[in-house]
Protein backbone atom coordinates (compact mmCIF):
# COMPACT_ATOMS: atom_id res chain seq x y z
CA UNK A 1 0.00 0.00 0.00
CA UNK A 2 1.48 3.36 -0.98
CA UNK A 3 1.95 6.09 1.61
CA UNK A 4 -0.65 8.23 -0.16
CA UNK A 5 -3.12 5.35 0.10
CA UNK A 6 -2.23 4.86 3.75
CA UNK A 7 -2.82 8.54 4.36
CA UNK A 8 -6.15 8.38 2.59
CA UNK A 9 -7.13 5.45 4.78
CA UNK A 10 -6.06 7.28 7.90
CA UNK A 11 -7.95 10.36 6.83
CA UNK A 12 -11.06 8.27 6.35
CA UNK A 13 -10.51 6.77 9.79
CA UNK A 14 -10.10 10.23 11.23
CA UNK A 15 -13.31 11.51 9.73
CA UNK A 16 -15.28 8.43 10.72
CA UNK A 17 -13.97 8.20 14.24
CA UNK A 18 -13.85 11.84 15.24
CA UNK A 19 -17.37 11.75 16.59
CA UNK A 20 -17.00 8.40 18.34
CA UNK A 21 -14.23 9.10 20.77
CA UNK A 22 -13.87 11.67 23.54
CA UNK A 23 -11.48 14.62 23.24
CA UNK A 24 -7.94 14.05 24.41
CA UNK A 25 -7.41 14.39 28.13
CA UNK A 26 -5.82 17.52 29.49
CA UNK A 27 -2.05 17.75 29.50
CA UNK A 28 -0.48 15.38 31.98
CA UNK A 29 3.13 15.90 32.94
CA UNK A 30 5.52 13.84 34.91
CA UNK A 31 6.03 15.73 38.10
CA UNK A 32 4.04 18.58 39.59
CA UNK A 33 4.43 21.00 36.76
CA UNK A 34 2.02 23.65 35.57
CA UNK A 35 0.50 22.62 32.24
CA UNK A 36 1.41 24.80 29.30
CA UNK A 37 -1.85 26.15 27.89
CA UNK A 38 -2.71 25.27 24.31
CA UNK A 39 -3.71 28.15 22.07
CA UNK A 40 -5.95 26.20 19.74
CA UNK A 41 -8.84 23.72 19.98
CA UNK A 42 -7.90 20.34 21.48
CA UNK A 43 -7.03 17.50 19.15
CA UNK A 44 -9.27 14.47 19.51
CA UNK A 45 -7.97 11.07 20.56
CA UNK A 46 -8.76 9.79 17.08
CA UNK A 47 -6.80 12.60 15.44
CA UNK A 48 -3.87 11.97 17.77
CA UNK A 49 -3.91 8.25 17.08
CA UNK A 50 -4.02 8.77 13.33
CA UNK A 51 -1.17 11.25 13.61
CA UNK A 52 0.84 8.74 15.62
CA UNK A 53 0.34 6.05 13.02
CA UNK A 54 1.52 8.33 10.28
CA UNK A 55 4.49 9.41 12.35
CA UNK A 56 5.33 5.73 12.79
CA UNK A 57 5.31 5.20 9.06
CA UNK A 58 7.58 8.21 8.62
CA UNK A 59 9.95 6.99 11.32
CA UNK A 60 9.97 3.53 9.76
CA UNK A 61 10.72 5.12 6.39
CA UNK A 62 13.64 6.93 7.97
CA UNK A 63 14.95 3.70 9.46
CA UNK A 64 14.80 5.00 13.02
CA UNK A 65 12.44 2.42 14.53
CA UNK A 66 13.53 -1.12 15.27
CA UNK A 67 11.85 -4.16 13.76
CA UNK A 68 10.43 -5.75 16.90
CA UNK A 69 8.73 -8.60 15.07
CA UNK A 70 11.92 -9.94 13.52
CA UNK A 71 14.45 -9.33 16.29
CA UNK A 72 16.68 -12.34 16.88
CA UNK A 73 16.18 -14.38 20.03
CA UNK A 74 19.39 -16.38 19.51
CA UNK A 75 21.89 -16.36 22.38
CA UNK A 76 23.89 -13.12 22.63
CA UNK A 77 27.36 -13.04 21.10
CA UNK A 78 30.22 -13.16 23.60
CA UNK A 79 33.74 -11.87 23.53
CA UNK A 80 36.82 -13.97 24.22
CA UNK A 81 36.62 -12.96 27.87
CA UNK A 82 33.17 -14.54 28.10
CA UNK A 83 31.29 -11.28 28.62
CA UNK A 84 28.28 -10.57 26.40
CA UNK A 85 29.24 -8.35 23.47
CA UNK A 86 26.98 -5.29 23.58
CA UNK A 87 28.29 -4.07 20.21
CA UNK A 88 25.75 -3.22 17.56
CA UNK A 89 23.45 -0.59 16.09
CA UNK A 90 20.47 -0.21 18.38
CA UNK A 91 17.04 1.19 17.54
CA UNK A 92 14.03 2.01 19.66
CA UNK A 93 11.31 -0.53 20.25
CA UNK A 94 7.64 0.26 19.73
CA UNK A 95 7.10 -1.10 23.23
CA UNK A 96 8.92 1.85 24.83
CA UNK A 97 6.09 4.24 25.66
CA UNK A 98 6.23 7.09 26.26
CA UNK A 99 9.63 7.70 24.74
CA UNK A 100 11.54 10.63 26.16
CA UNK A 101 9.82 10.59 29.55
CA UNK A 102 12.08 9.46 32.40
CA UNK A 103 8.96 8.90 34.53
CA UNK A 104 7.76 6.24 32.06
CA UNK A 105 7.72 3.48 34.67
CA UNK A 106 6.15 5.53 37.46
CA UNK A 107 2.39 5.73 38.12
CA UNK A 108 0.98 8.59 36.08
CA UNK A 109 4.55 9.31 34.87
CA UNK A 110 4.83 11.39 38.05
CA UNK A 111 8.36 12.07 39.22
CA UNK A 112 9.04 12.56 42.96
CA UNK A 113 10.12 16.19 42.70
CA UNK A 114 11.36 18.10 45.71
CA UNK A 115 10.31 21.72 46.13
CA UNK A 116 13.60 22.72 44.53
CA UNK A 117 12.87 20.29 41.71
CA UNK A 118 9.46 21.86 41.09
CA UNK A 119 11.06 25.29 40.90
CA UNK A 120 13.76 24.02 38.55
CA UNK A 121 11.13 22.36 36.33
CA UNK A 122 9.09 25.53 36.14
CA UNK A 123 12.21 27.43 35.20
CA UNK A 124 12.97 24.91 32.45
CA UNK A 125 9.44 25.20 31.10
CA UNK A 126 9.30 28.96 31.04
CA UNK A 127 12.86 30.29 30.82
CA UNK A 128 15.19 27.69 29.32
CA UNK A 129 15.63 26.70 25.68
CA UNK A 130 16.13 22.95 25.48
CA UNK A 131 19.88 22.29 25.93
CA UNK A 132 19.86 19.68 23.16
CA UNK A 133 18.29 22.24 20.81
CA UNK A 134 21.33 24.39 21.61
CA UNK A 135 23.51 21.45 20.58
CA UNK A 136 24.63 20.63 24.08
CA UNK A 137 24.97 16.95 25.00
CA UNK A 138 21.81 15.50 26.51
CA UNK A 139 23.85 13.25 28.81
CA UNK A 140 22.44 10.44 30.85
CA UNK A 141 19.81 9.47 31.68
CA UNK A 142 18.29 11.62 28.90
CA UNK A 143 20.06 9.63 26.17
CA UNK A 144 18.74 6.42 27.72
CA UNK A 145 15.19 7.72 27.21
CA UNK A 146 15.77 9.09 23.70
CA UNK A 147 14.15 7.74 20.55
CA UNK A 148 17.32 8.17 18.52
CA UNK A 149 19.30 5.07 17.55
CA UNK A 150 22.90 4.70 18.69
CA UNK A 151 25.82 2.33 18.28
CA UNK A 152 27.92 0.46 20.83
CA UNK A 153 31.48 -0.66 20.20
CA UNK A 154 32.91 -2.99 22.82
CA UNK A 155 36.50 -4.13 22.96
CA UNK A 156 38.47 -6.02 25.58
CA UNK A 157 38.48 -3.26 28.17
CA UNK A 158 35.97 -0.55 27.19
CA UNK A 159 32.36 -0.12 26.16
CA UNK A 160 31.84 2.93 23.94
CA UNK A 161 28.48 4.45 23.03
CA UNK A 162 28.28 6.45 19.79
CA UNK A 163 25.32 8.79 19.46
CA UNK A 164 23.86 10.93 16.70
CA UNK A 165 25.21 14.48 16.49
CA UNK A 166 28.66 12.96 17.00
CA UNK A 167 28.46 12.55 20.77
CA UNK A 168 30.13 9.61 22.51
CA UNK A 169 30.99 8.18 25.90
CA UNK A 170 33.54 5.52 26.66
CA UNK A 171 33.54 3.54 29.90
CA UNK A 172 36.46 1.33 30.96
CA UNK A 173 35.98 -2.05 32.64
CA UNK A 174 36.96 -2.60 36.24
CA UNK A 175 37.34 0.95 37.44
CA UNK A 176 35.71 0.97 40.86
CA UNK A 177 36.25 4.44 42.29
CA UNK A 178 35.52 7.98 41.17
CA UNK A 179 38.03 10.79 41.57
CA UNK A 180 37.46 12.79 44.71
CA UNK A 181 36.30 15.93 42.91
CA UNK A 182 35.33 14.91 39.38
CA UNK A 183 35.08 17.47 36.61
CA UNK A 184 31.42 18.18 35.77
CA UNK A 185 30.31 16.38 32.59
CA UNK A 186 27.02 15.81 30.77
CA UNK A 187 27.58 12.04 30.98
CA UNK A 188 29.11 12.38 34.42
CA UNK A 189 32.31 10.74 35.59
CA UNK A 190 31.63 7.17 34.48
CA UNK A 191 33.19 4.01 35.84
CA UNK A 192 32.16 0.47 35.00
CA UNK A 193 32.43 -3.18 35.87
CA UNK A 194 30.77 -6.49 35.07
CA UNK A 195 28.31 -8.16 37.43
CA UNK A 196 27.71 -11.50 35.78
CA UNK A 197 26.33 -10.68 32.33
CA UNK A 198 25.44 -7.09 33.25
CA UNK A 199 27.76 -4.18 32.53
CA UNK A 200 27.29 -1.66 35.32
CA UNK A 201 28.00 2.02 34.70
CA UNK A 202 28.19 4.24 37.75
CA UNK A 203 28.18 7.99 37.14
CA UNK A 204 28.53 11.03 39.39
CA UNK A 205 29.88 14.51 38.75
CA UNK A 206 27.23 15.84 36.37
CA UNK A 207 26.79 19.37 35.12
CA UNK A 208 24.72 21.47 37.51
CA UNK A 209 23.24 23.56 34.71
CA UNK A 210 21.94 23.12 31.15
CA UNK A 211 20.92 19.52 31.75
CA UNK A 212 17.43 18.14 31.38
CA UNK A 213 16.89 14.68 32.76
CA UNK A 214 14.56 13.87 29.84
CA UNK A 215 12.90 15.32 26.74
CA UNK A 216 10.12 16.82 28.85
CA UNK A 217 12.23 19.41 30.61
CA UNK A 218 12.49 17.67 33.98
CA UNK A 219 15.56 18.85 35.87
CA UNK A 220 18.87 17.17 36.70
CA UNK A 221 21.43 18.53 39.14
CA UNK A 222 25.13 18.17 39.79
CA UNK A 223 24.22 16.03 42.82
CA UNK A 224 22.82 13.26 40.61
CA UNK A 225 24.12 9.70 40.88
CA UNK A 226 23.06 7.38 38.06
CA UNK A 227 23.67 3.64 37.97
CA UNK A 228 22.96 1.83 34.70
CA UNK A 229 22.83 -1.94 34.26
CA UNK A 230 23.27 -2.88 30.61
CA UNK A 231 22.37 -6.39 29.46
CA UNK A 232 21.96 -8.18 26.13
CA UNK A 233 19.43 -10.92 26.88
CA UNK A 234 19.66 -12.24 23.33
CA UNK A 235 21.25 -11.30 20.01
CA UNK A 236 18.38 -9.03 18.99
CA UNK A 237 17.80 -7.00 22.15
CA UNK A 238 19.67 -4.62 24.44
CA UNK A 239 18.28 -3.57 27.80
CA UNK A 240 19.12 -0.95 30.39
CA UNK A 241 17.84 -0.38 33.87
CA UNK A 242 18.97 2.89 35.36
CA UNK A 243 18.59 4.00 38.96
CA UNK A 244 18.54 7.76 39.41
CA UNK A 245 19.34 9.35 42.75
CA UNK A 246 19.30 13.14 42.71
CA UNK A 247 18.51 14.33 46.24
CA UNK A 248 18.51 17.98 45.20
CA UNK A 249 15.57 17.63 42.83
CA UNK A 250 13.93 14.27 43.71
CA UNK A 251 12.72 13.06 47.10
CA UNK A 252 13.91 9.48 46.58
CA UNK A 253 15.69 7.36 43.97
CA UNK A 254 13.63 5.97 41.09
CA UNK A 255 14.18 3.59 38.20
CA UNK A 256 13.78 3.67 34.43
CA UNK A 257 14.08 0.67 32.14
CA UNK A 258 13.78 0.05 28.42
CA UNK A 259 14.81 -2.24 25.58
CA UNK A 260 16.27 -1.56 22.12
CA UNK A 261 16.18 -3.76 19.03
CA UNK A 262 19.21 -4.65 16.88
CA UNK A 263 19.38 -2.77 13.59
CA UNK A 264 19.58 -4.39 10.20
CA UNK A 265 22.91 -5.38 8.62
CA UNK A 266 24.38 -2.26 7.07
CA UNK A 267 22.73 0.14 9.51
CA UNK A 268 25.25 2.64 10.81
CA UNK A 269 25.55 6.14 12.15
CA UNK A 270 25.94 8.88 9.58
CA UNK A 271 27.53 12.29 9.87
CA UNK A 272 25.18 14.69 11.64
CA UNK A 273 26.89 17.69 13.17
CA UNK A 274 24.45 19.58 15.36
CA UNK A 275 26.34 22.86 15.15
CA UNK A 276 26.58 22.96 11.36
CA UNK A 277 23.62 25.27 10.90
CA UNK A 278 21.88 26.66 13.97
CA UNK A 279 19.59 29.04 12.14
CA UNK A 280 16.70 27.76 14.24
CA UNK A 281 18.33 28.72 17.51
CA UNK A 282 17.42 32.40 17.46
CA UNK A 283 13.78 31.47 16.84
CA UNK A 284 13.39 28.95 19.67
CA UNK A 285 11.31 29.64 22.74
CA UNK A 286 11.73 28.03 26.17
CA UNK A 287 10.48 24.66 27.30
CA UNK A 288 9.68 21.41 25.54
CA UNK A 289 6.15 22.39 24.46
CA UNK A 290 3.08 21.01 26.12
CA UNK A 291 3.15 17.42 27.30
CA UNK A 292 0.48 15.23 25.74
CA UNK A 293 -1.78 13.00 27.79
CA UNK A 294 0.34 10.06 26.58
CA UNK A 295 3.41 11.51 28.32
CA UNK A 296 5.29 12.68 25.21
CA UNK A 297 6.23 16.24 24.48
CA UNK A 298 4.78 18.51 21.84
CA UNK A 299 1.56 20.35 21.27
CA UNK A 300 -1.35 18.51 19.75
CA UNK A 301 -1.45 20.57 16.59
CA UNK A 302 -4.62 20.48 14.49
CA UNK A 303 -4.23 18.80 11.10
CA UNK A 304 -2.66 20.86 8.35
CA UNK A 305 -5.47 22.08 6.03
CA UNK A 306 -5.46 20.80 2.47
CA UNK A 307 -5.09 24.38 1.22
CA UNK A 308 -3.71 26.71 3.89
CA UNK A 309 -4.03 30.47 3.38
CA UNK A 310 -1.17 32.47 1.91
CA UNK A 311 1.00 34.75 4.04
CA UNK A 312 -1.21 37.74 3.22
CA UNK A 313 -3.80 36.24 5.57
CA UNK A 314 -1.43 37.06 8.41
CA UNK A 315 -0.35 40.43 7.09
CA UNK A 316 3.00 39.03 6.05
CA UNK B 1 -21.82 -0.17 16.79
CA UNK B 2 -19.56 -2.81 15.29
CA UNK B 3 -17.87 -0.12 13.24
CA UNK B 4 -17.35 1.99 16.35
CA UNK B 5 -15.82 -0.94 18.20
CA UNK B 6 -13.45 -1.77 15.37
CA UNK B 7 -12.34 1.84 15.08
CA UNK B 8 -11.79 2.14 18.82
CA UNK B 9 -9.85 -1.12 18.92
CA UNK B 10 -7.74 -0.08 15.95
CA UNK B 11 -6.95 3.28 17.47
CA UNK B 12 -6.07 1.73 20.81
CA UNK B 13 -3.51 -0.46 19.06
CA UNK B 14 -1.76 2.44 17.42
CA UNK B 15 -0.06 3.62 20.59
CA UNK B 16 2.35 6.50 20.92
CA UNK B 17 5.45 7.26 18.97
CA UNK B 18 8.99 8.24 19.74
CA UNK B 19 9.96 11.85 19.97
CA UNK B 20 13.29 12.39 18.28
CA UNK B 21 13.30 15.92 17.02
CA UNK B 22 16.17 18.30 17.57
CA UNK B 23 13.60 20.68 19.02
CA UNK B 24 9.89 20.41 19.60
CA UNK B 25 7.53 21.94 17.07
CA UNK B 26 6.03 24.16 19.73
CA UNK B 27 9.34 25.77 20.63
CA UNK B 28 9.51 27.46 17.24
CA UNK B 29 6.23 27.34 15.30
CA UNK B 30 2.63 28.41 15.80
CA UNK B 31 0.15 25.57 15.30
CA UNK B 32 -2.68 28.07 14.84
CA UNK B 33 -1.09 29.66 11.77
CA UNK B 34 -0.99 27.25 8.84
CA UNK B 35 0.31 28.89 5.68
CA UNK B 36 0.96 28.09 2.03
CA UNK B 37 3.94 29.55 0.22
CA UNK B 38 4.28 29.40 -3.55
CA UNK B 39 7.59 30.66 -4.78
CA UNK B 40 10.88 30.12 -6.55
CA UNK B 41 13.95 28.74 -4.82
CA UNK B 42 16.70 31.27 -4.20
CA UNK B 43 18.96 29.29 -1.85
CA UNK B 44 19.33 25.71 -0.60
CA UNK B 45 21.13 24.51 2.54
CA UNK B 46 21.41 20.72 3.00
CA UNK B 47 22.62 20.99 6.59
CA UNK B 48 22.28 19.49 10.06
CA UNK B 49 20.35 19.54 12.26
CA UNK B 50 17.88 21.05 9.77
CA UNK B 51 17.88 21.70 6.06
CA UNK B 52 16.67 25.06 4.80
CA UNK B 53 15.56 26.38 1.49
CA UNK B 54 14.52 29.92 0.65
CA UNK B 55 11.68 31.04 -1.59
CA UNK B 56 10.89 34.32 -3.30
CA UNK B 57 7.16 34.72 -2.79
CA UNK B 58 5.02 37.45 -4.38
CA UNK B 59 2.50 39.00 -1.98
CA UNK B 60 -0.93 40.47 -2.78
CA UNK B 61 0.63 43.85 -3.53
CA UNK B 62 3.04 42.33 -5.98
CA UNK B 63 6.06 42.71 -3.74
CA UNK B 64 8.62 39.90 -3.62
CA UNK B 65 9.39 38.61 -0.11
CA UNK B 66 12.05 36.04 0.68
CA UNK B 67 11.00 33.26 3.07
CA UNK B 68 13.07 30.62 4.89
CA UNK B 69 11.61 27.11 5.02
CA UNK B 70 12.86 24.75 7.74
CA UNK B 71 12.99 21.03 6.96
CA UNK B 72 14.34 17.81 8.39
CA UNK B 73 18.02 16.93 8.23
CA UNK B 74 19.44 15.67 4.91
CA UNK B 75 19.60 12.06 6.10
CA UNK B 76 15.96 12.03 7.16
CA UNK B 77 14.79 13.65 3.92
CA UNK B 78 16.92 11.33 1.83
CA UNK B 79 15.62 8.21 3.55
CA UNK B 80 12.09 9.43 2.86
CA UNK B 81 12.87 9.81 -0.83
CA UNK B 82 13.65 13.53 -1.11
CA UNK B 83 17.16 13.72 -2.56
CA UNK B 84 19.13 16.91 -2.98
CA UNK B 85 18.96 16.54 -6.75
CA UNK B 86 15.18 16.83 -6.62
CA UNK B 87 15.26 20.63 -6.36
CA UNK B 88 17.48 23.37 -7.79
CA UNK B 89 17.67 27.15 -7.77
CA UNK B 90 14.80 28.69 -9.73
CA UNK B 91 12.41 25.78 -9.27
CA UNK B 92 8.90 26.57 -8.10
CA UNK B 93 7.73 24.89 -4.90
CA UNK B 94 4.46 24.79 -3.02
CA UNK B 95 5.17 24.62 0.70
CA UNK B 96 2.46 24.10 3.32
CA UNK B 97 3.48 24.58 6.93
CA UNK B 98 3.23 26.89 9.91
CA UNK B 99 4.52 30.36 10.65
CA UNK B 100 7.28 30.89 13.18
CA UNK B 101 6.04 32.18 16.53
CA UNK B 102 8.43 35.12 16.52
CA UNK B 103 6.85 36.65 13.42
CA UNK B 104 9.85 36.24 11.15
CA UNK B 105 9.49 35.05 7.55
CA UNK B 106 10.21 31.47 8.49
CA UNK B 107 7.93 28.46 8.08
CA UNK B 108 7.98 24.85 9.12
CA UNK B 109 7.91 23.03 5.78
CA UNK B 110 5.58 20.18 6.70
CA UNK B 111 4.33 19.38 3.21
CA UNK B 112 6.30 20.18 0.07
CA UNK B 113 5.18 19.72 -3.50
CA UNK B 114 8.29 19.07 -5.54
CA UNK B 115 8.82 20.12 -9.18
CA UNK B 116 8.23 16.51 -10.29
CA UNK B 117 4.76 16.59 -8.75
CA UNK B 118 5.49 14.46 -5.71
CA UNK B 119 4.26 15.70 -2.35
CA UNK B 120 6.72 14.88 0.42
CA UNK B 121 6.73 15.21 4.17
CA UNK B 122 9.31 17.92 4.66
CA UNK B 123 9.93 18.20 8.35
CA UNK B 124 10.77 16.16 11.40
CA UNK B 125 8.49 13.26 12.20
CA UNK B 126 7.22 13.21 15.74
CA UNK B 127 8.38 16.65 16.82
CA UNK B 128 4.94 17.28 18.25
CA UNK B 129 3.62 18.96 15.14
CA UNK B 130 1.19 17.64 12.58
CA UNK B 131 2.06 14.91 10.11
CA UNK B 132 1.41 17.09 7.09
CA UNK B 133 -1.24 14.83 5.59
CA UNK B 134 -3.93 16.85 3.86
CA UNK B 135 -7.36 16.91 5.50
Amino acid sequence: MSRVTIRSAINALLCASATLLPPAAADARSGASPPVPATHPPVSAAQAAARDKLEASELQAEGLLGDDAHASTAPPPRNADGHPDLSGFWKGSRDTRPVGNIGKDLPGFKLPLTRAGEIALKNNLTQVVDPESRCLIGGIPRHDASALPFAIVQNRDHVTWLYMYTYFRSVPFDVRTHPQDPDPQYFGDEIGWWEGDAFVVDAVGFKDHDMWIDENGNPASGAMHAIERWTRPDAGHLHVEVTIDDPKYYTHPFKYGRTWVAGKPGDRLREALCTENQLDLKHLGPGPGGIRADGTRGYDVPPLPATPPGPDAYGK
Amino acid sequence: MKTASLLAAGIALLGTLPVHAHHSFAAEFDGTKPVRLVGTITRIQWTNPHSYFYLDVRDAQGRIRNWACESGNPGALSRRGWKKGDIKLGDTLIVDGYLAKDGSRLVDARRVKLPDGRSVYGDTASDGGTDGAPR
